[in-house]
């Protein structure tokens, strides 16, 4: 991009900098309280935390695609022809290797409280995925772990299962009358089962994307 | 169970998300005939949701039980149906036309069945969907199916076009994004519903629309902001050609259809929609020019999309502002726009495949004999030049037929010049297609023979394409439930 370009580009960004300023100075109250209403129907959504309510049963079925959209980008990266043999090993070391063995286990741990904690306080699948995620990359770049390009039938099924499991309960839901519709009594058992499922699931997806995914090699393909 | 209590809207996105996670399941390049059986049920779920609605009405779906605005709300209006019907329409034929294709052409096969069943699950939930939020969640789906399919043959000119793409749609879906972000800061709520009786004409609202809208143009790729659409269009492997320019860019049209005259209408400028209306007219004749200097078939084919899109955006200066029978006219005509270039360009785009594999290139100079040995593929690709022609009887004709008589009652006849003269500039690219592939033979059984569906699957496109002309009336009427 040349020099006019970035200018003009610049100064679109400043203009609409300065818009959103002015737009958002003096805004009216909203005539619609939906924090009320979450707090309203919390009691009856199977989970104590606002956020897991909403996340999981007001406006599960955003989640359910948002699981889809992070599935997908995996998918998009393996179709593109990641090929991790083109990444450069780092060299052995001990120490780290050491530390990330000892680290994996524990960051499995915080992740299984995170998924319970979900319940009634800050955390939830998403949370505890990231770290089981991150636990991935650290044995990565130890080593212990390899890098995978054609996922296969066990780890397919891995990959999958939370979005499964989330897929059949929205199925379920239509006998109660509508798609991701929990039965009263089995809400807050549903929303564990499903959480548990996402939680394996989205670490592995989210370690999928750094463990498949490699740069585009820069100049001419090697063979 | 009697048919009545059957309730298509929620399986019209659960169907496709089942099977393409099984396709998933069973592994790479496996799954086409689970999506075939797939795509035929939801041809029937749409043909079912399209008799309740001629019965019943503009159909609902409280996802959750829980009812908008604390949960999400699914709702089919005539709009909605329509682009159902032209998504299970086309999706069906390129689904058995893709079987054939990435047999005799494995590049980009190994995660196509499960993108491309994520890809129509997007679609169906957007055109479904009744929330903003909601909405830019399928539009992320549809956006990362579409950039995975189109970088999934490996090739580097595929795979740069293709991070182009990403970065175009993602800045799009932002800007959406941010739209959405100050209208739930307004009004606390972001269901179509509740929000079709608060909005009125704020500085922040005004703010919020124009993003929301600018983003869809960038993703629809109209005239200048389309610099992305021609190498991803053209540069993918031919199944998901057809499925990105006859479907994915209908969606963002769809929705800066839906905002426009829907919740913004309070806010809709004629000013705004006569500057639509001219980038419009621009992509008619700079996406038409482009294609006829194009070397290769497929780039062709993808400029065309440029200059089709740009008569999708002539409904804004013809319906904005417009007396209402005028108006009524230019929106039929803009919405069977989207479903004739639907059908035509996925058609375009199967017969060009076949072509460009039976001549072994894919340059323009280099289909001699096309003719002769393909005749069928070289058939299709004429009859769906005519429907982009907008000759009778086809679905091109009745919308142009529609958005002319617009144009001449409110006498803005300067869009009625666009209309004539892209009609006369898609005929010199047909012609000159056309023209190439019955030149005579360079060299003797050049052109090899292709599987007998990739012909016909592009030949039953084509005629859908010139048959909607004839069933124009039907779609109208269908597109006034709950307008």
């Amino acid at each position: 991009m040349n020099r006019w370009a970035s200018v003009a580009v610049a100064l679109l960004c400043a203009v609409l900098a300065l818009a959103l300023a002015w737009a958002m100075w003096d805004l009216p109250p909203a005539p619609v309280a939906l924090p009320a209403q979450v707090a309203g129907s919390l009691a009856i959504s199977g989970v104590e935390h606002p956020v897991t309510a909403v996340l999981l049963n007001f406006r599960g079925y955003d989640t359910l695609l948002e699981v889809g959209v992070l599935l997908i980008a995996l998918l998009g990266m393996l179709a593109a022809g990641a090929t991790p043999e083109r990444m450069t090993a780092l060299p052995p070391d001990p120490v780290l290797e050491g530390l990330a063995r000892l680290l994996a286990p524990l960051m499995v741990l915080v992740a299984g409280y995170l998924l319970w904690a979900g319940a009634f306080r800050p955390g939830g699948a998403f949370q505890a995925a990231a770290v089981l995620a991150a636990a991935g990359v650290l044995l990565r770049l130890a080593g212990p772990v390899t890098a995978w390009t054609r996922p296969g039938r066990v780890l397919r099924l891995a990959l999958a299962a939370g979005f499964v499991v989330f897929l059949a309960v929205a199925v379920l839901g239509l006998a109660q009358g509508a798609m991701l519709e929990y039965p009263r009594a089995w809400a807050g058992s549903l929303i564990l089962a499903v959480e548990a499922g996402l939680t394996v699931s989205l670490g592995l997806t989210l370690a999928g994307l750094f463990l498949a995914g490699p740069e585009i090699p820069r100049g001419g393909p090697r063979t | 169970m009697a048919i009545e209590s059957v309730a298509p809207l929620p399986w019209l996105v659960l169907l496709p998300l089942a099977w393409a996670t099984l396709s998933f399941l069973l592994g790479p390049s496996r799954g086409a005939g689970i999506a075939i059986v797939g795509l035929l049920l939801q041809a029937g779920l749409v043909l079912l949701l399209a008799w309740q609605l001629t019965t019943m009405g503009t159909q609902h779906h409280a996802v959750g039980g829980w009812g908008a605005p604390l949960g999400i709300d699914l709702v089919a209006d005539g709009l909605s149906v329509v682009m159902l019907l032209m998504t299970a329409a086309v999706a069906l034929p390129v689904a058995i036309y893709a079987r054939a294709w990435f047999v005799a052409k494995p590049a980009g096969a190994a995660w196509f069945w499960p993108l491309s069943g994520f890809l129509v699950a997007a679609l169906n939930g957007l055109f479904l969907s009744a929330d903003l939020f909601n909405i830019y969640v399928t539009l992320e789906l549809l956006g990362l199916a579409a950039v995975g399919l189109t970088a999934a043959t490996g090739e580097r000119r595929a795979v740069a076009a293709a991070m182009r793409y990403l970065l175009a749609t993602l800045l799009g879906s932002g800007a959406y994004l941010m739209g959405v972000a100050l209208v739930y800061g307004t009004y606390g709520s972001v269901s179509l519903a509740v929000l079709g009786g608060l909005v009125e004409s704020l500085p922040v609202v005004m703010l919020a629309a124009g993003l929301m809208v600018a983003g869809m143009l960038l993703k629809t790729a109209l005239f200048p902001l389309h610099f992305w659409l021609p190498p991803a269009h053209g540069g993918a492997a031919t199944p998901v050609s057809a499925l990105l320019s006859a479907l994915v860019i209908k969606a963002s049209f769809y929705l800066a259809l839906r905002l426009w005259f829907g919740v913004f209408e309070p806010l809709a400028a004629v000013s705004a929609a006569q500057v639509l209306g001219a980038l419009g007219a621009a992509a008619v004749f700079w996406g038409s020019v482009q294609a006829l200097l194009q070397a290769r078939l497929k780039m062709l084919v993808a400029y065309s999309t440029v200059a089709q899109v740009g008569y999708l955006f002539l409904v804004f200066p013809l319906a904005t502002g417009t007396p209402a029978e005028a108006a009524a006219g230019a929106w039929q005509g803009g919405v069977l726009q989207a479903v004739a270039h639907a059908l035509a360009k996925a058609a375009m785009f199967a017969a060009a495949g076949a072509m460009i594999l039976g001549a072994g290139s894919d340059r323009i100079d280099r289909l001699g004999g096309v003719g002769a040995r393909l005749p069928l593929a070289l058939f299709a690709f004429g009859l769906a030049g005519i429907v982009l022609m907008g000759l009778p009887p086809t679905g091109g004709f009745a919308t142009k037929w529609l958005l002319l008589m617009a144009a001449l009652e409110t006498g803005q006849w300067w869009w009625a010049a666009v209309l004539v003269g892209g009609g006369l500039l898609a005929a010199a690219y047909v012609f000159r297609v056309l023209l190439a592939a019955f030149a005579p033979v360079p060299e003797q059984g050049r052109v090899t023979g292709v599987a007998r569906s990739l012909e016909w699957t592009a030949f039953a496109l084509a005629t859908a394409g010139v048959l909607l002309g004839l069933f124009a009336a039907h779609v109208v009427t269908l597109l006034d439930v709950g307008a």
